[in-house]
């Protein structure tokens, strides 16, 4: 779909902020539920609209706890922009 | 829903419309609160292509759980962290910026070719076979 290529392109061209960078990924996971559900309609099976039930509790559990990281990290650092995380690295 | 055929047409392409208007707006815009609401406009329209699709609970969900606490979290993240302030620097497209845009139209132009000519015959004639396997299994028991 359309939607998840803009989700991927917004990643890429949103690097400045991973505030920011956490909203196409939602997209993403939009496009691909919407995908399950016309799929499940049009081949008349009963698993897409099941699935498409479990898709969005899966990621708000991952945006919940990818916005409490990322507003511990600013309050710990005083920044946000992607440069300055790089704990893991080295 | 049961519409009649051309009000579900028109009411689908308004929709896409929008849909692609709002997406392309959570891309390109500077400001964060302007692209977290942007996000909340395709989280509704997403919503309502999944009441054109007659299932209700999965669209009434998604608002509920999408719109009412994904967006609001989001929305509060970034005014917690003052995201408007970090927009004030105007941002140039890099060469790296234009070369993703290249493999991104690539990759639609791409998908838009090739999935109407593919033959989900097969795919459909493999899922059918499951459920008559499924069948004779049923009527072997009974």
């Amino acid at each position: 779909m359309i939607i998840s290529i803009l989700g991927i392109w917004g990643i890429l061209l949103n690097r400045r902020n991973i505030l920011i960078m956490s909203m196409p990924i939602e997209s993403m996971l939009l496009a691909v539920n919407l995908n399950f559900l016309v799929f499940s309609i049009s081949l008349d099976d009963m698993m897409g609209q099941s699935f498409a039930s479990l898709v969005p509790t899966v990621a708000a559990v991952e945006s919940a706890i990818g916005l409490a990281i990322f507003v511990i990290t600013f309050r710990v650092r005083g920044t946000i922009a992607v440069e300055s995380i790089n704990c893991i690295q080295g | 829903m049961d519409l009649p055929g051309p009000i579900h047409e028109i009411l689908v392409l308004f929709l896409g419309f929008v849909l692609l208007l709002g997406g392309l707006g959570l891309v390109l815009l500077t400001n964060p609160i302007y692209s977290a609401f942007s996000l909340g406009l395709v989280l509704v329209c997403i919503s309502l292509f999944y009441f054109l699709l007659n299932s209700y609970f999965v669209a009434v969900a998604q608002l509920l759980i999408y719109v009412g606490a994904i967006n609001v979290l989001i929305i509060f993240a970034v005014m917690f962290v003052n995201g408007s302030e970090w927009s004030k620097d105007k941002n140039y497209w890099t060469i790296g910026d234009g070369f993703t845009s290249l493999v991104c139209i690539t990759i639609v132009f791409s998908r838009m070719t090739t999935i109407p000519d593919t033959s989900w015959y097969g795919i459909l004639w493999t899922t059918r076979s499951n459920q008559i396997v499924e069948q004779g299994l049923i009527n072997n028991v009974q």
